[in-house]
């Protein structure tokens, strides 16, 4: 049972999400089908503009940050619950901190610089948001209500307010602040970037196995000459890649990586919420979203199917990775035998020592 | 042996045709519906970064 729009209701949670469950199993190619080809085409687009930046593997073996540890900082609800970067900053944290582009305002509005930005969803309209859209200042928001009723930045609600601050915050902070920038990115976040004077590092996406013979990945490195690192489906796990293989950081510790939504949070705040009633209807979309227990806070918090594809995903690269993982996020789903889940203040402190 | 296989030997089984499922209205939009609840880019299982072609790693 759902109330619409409202808050699920259903009583019974490890019954709901059987067809998001069914859903997760098909992520690898649905994702290809919704943004594959527009990350090709716009790594073709992104062909002539390779020369406002270098390659990451220019960042390979460079100290960035004064510790062999990182501070990957995604975007969750957590954030705006937690407020991760107050701690980060009296603790006088002085490791690496990579932001994923949503959390690029949040840092900036805190007084914080972060040390690498990353970038990689090819989406046409909505990722230069994250920078400021100098386009949206001359145009209505439009149907694309995704800002409106996102969870990541409350403050992106109101869509022309927020891209105000952003334009104003990145015109006087962003210059020459690292970023790394996915050949994948849109022709307005790239446009945008280059603008903007960041420090641009690029790098392919792995679409595929580059070994296979007619890989797109493979295909992709011949083009540009740009790595192929493995995102792991999204932003928040391609940064925490950045930071285990391109910077070769020995513990890295994650805020902002809910992969999931809290318990009271209605369904129309989450991300896939139009896309779910198109597949299933409103009256079934307890059948979307999969309920998880968190046993460390022993609280349950709830997931669409890409979510939990991208939990599962991270997982399984922390399982092959040099770094220690530590989940310093203080609420959602991502834990398990290779990433620890720990207090922000627990990882801060162990790093003072 | 019905047309649909031919060569020089027999089958042990019968073979049937089974016609290919139309692909209904509610199929497509079930299909288009499904693309659009997609992740934001790829994930690649077991890999971590290929830095170029000549140096290949995992």
């Amino acid at each position: 049972m759902t109330s619409p729009g409202g808050p699920p209701v259903r009583s019974s949670r490890a019954d709901a999400g059987k067809i998001g469950r069914a859903l997760v199993e098909e992520l690898g190619p649905l994702t290809w089908d919704r943004h594959g080809p527009m990350a090709v085409a716009n790594a073709e687009r992104n062909q002539q503009l390779l020369r406002h930046g270098r390659s990451i593997a220019e960042l390979r073996g460079t100290s960035i940050g004064r510790r062999d540890s990182a501070i990957v900082m995604a975007t969750g609800p957590s954030i705006a619950r937690r407020d991760p970067i107050a701690q980060i900053k009296s603790s006088g944290y002085d490791g690496a901190l990579i932001a994923v582009d949503s959390a690029f305002g949040y840092c900036l509005r805190n007084g914080v610089i972060p040390d690498l930005v990353v970038t990689v969803d090819p989406h046409p309209t909505r990722i230069v948001r994250w920078f400021g859209d100098p386009a949206l200042m001359q145009a209505s928001p439009g149907d694309d209500d995704y800002f409106r009723r996102q969870d990541l930045d409350p403050r992106h609600a109101d869509e022309l307010r927020a891209n105000r601050e952003m334009l104003d915050l990145t015109s006087r902070h962003a210059k020459g602040v690292r970023i790394a920038l996915s050949t994948s990115a849109s022709e307005a976040v790239v446009r945008r970037v280059v603008d903007l004077g960041m420090d641009i590092y690029w790098w392919n996406p792995m679409h595929d196995d580059p070994d296979l013979p007619d890989s797109v990945s493979r295909r992709l490195i011949e083009m540009n000459g740009m790595p192929c690192i493995n995102a792991g489906g999204n932003v928040g796990s391609a940064s925490w890649m950045i930071a285990d293989a391109v910077l070769g950081k020995r513990s890295v510790a994650l805020v902002g990586f809910d992969f999931s939504y809290y318990a009271d949070t209605p369904h129309s705040r989450t991300q896939y919420y139009r896309e779910a009633i198109d597949l299933v209807g409103e009256e079934n979309l307890d059948d979307v979203f999969m309920w998880v227990h968190n046993p460390y806070l022993d609280q349950w918090f709830y997931a669409d199917p890409a979510y939990m594809w991208y939990r599962a995903a991270l997982l399984d690269m922390a399982r092959d990775a040099d770094c220690e993982t530590v989940n310093c996020t203080e609420g959602g789903i991502v834990f398990g035998d290779s990433i620890r889940f720990a207090p922000l203040s627990d990882f801060l402190a162990a790093e003072r020592a | 042996m019905n047309e649909l296989l031919k060569g020089n030997f027999q089958t042990k089984n019968q073979v049937t045709d089974s016609p290919a499922k139309e692909e209904t209205l509610e199929d497509r939009f079930e299909r288009e519906a499904k693309k659009r609840l997609g992740g934001s880019i790829a994930y690649v299982s077991k890999k971590k970064v290929m830095w170029d072609l000549k140096n290949e790693k995992k």
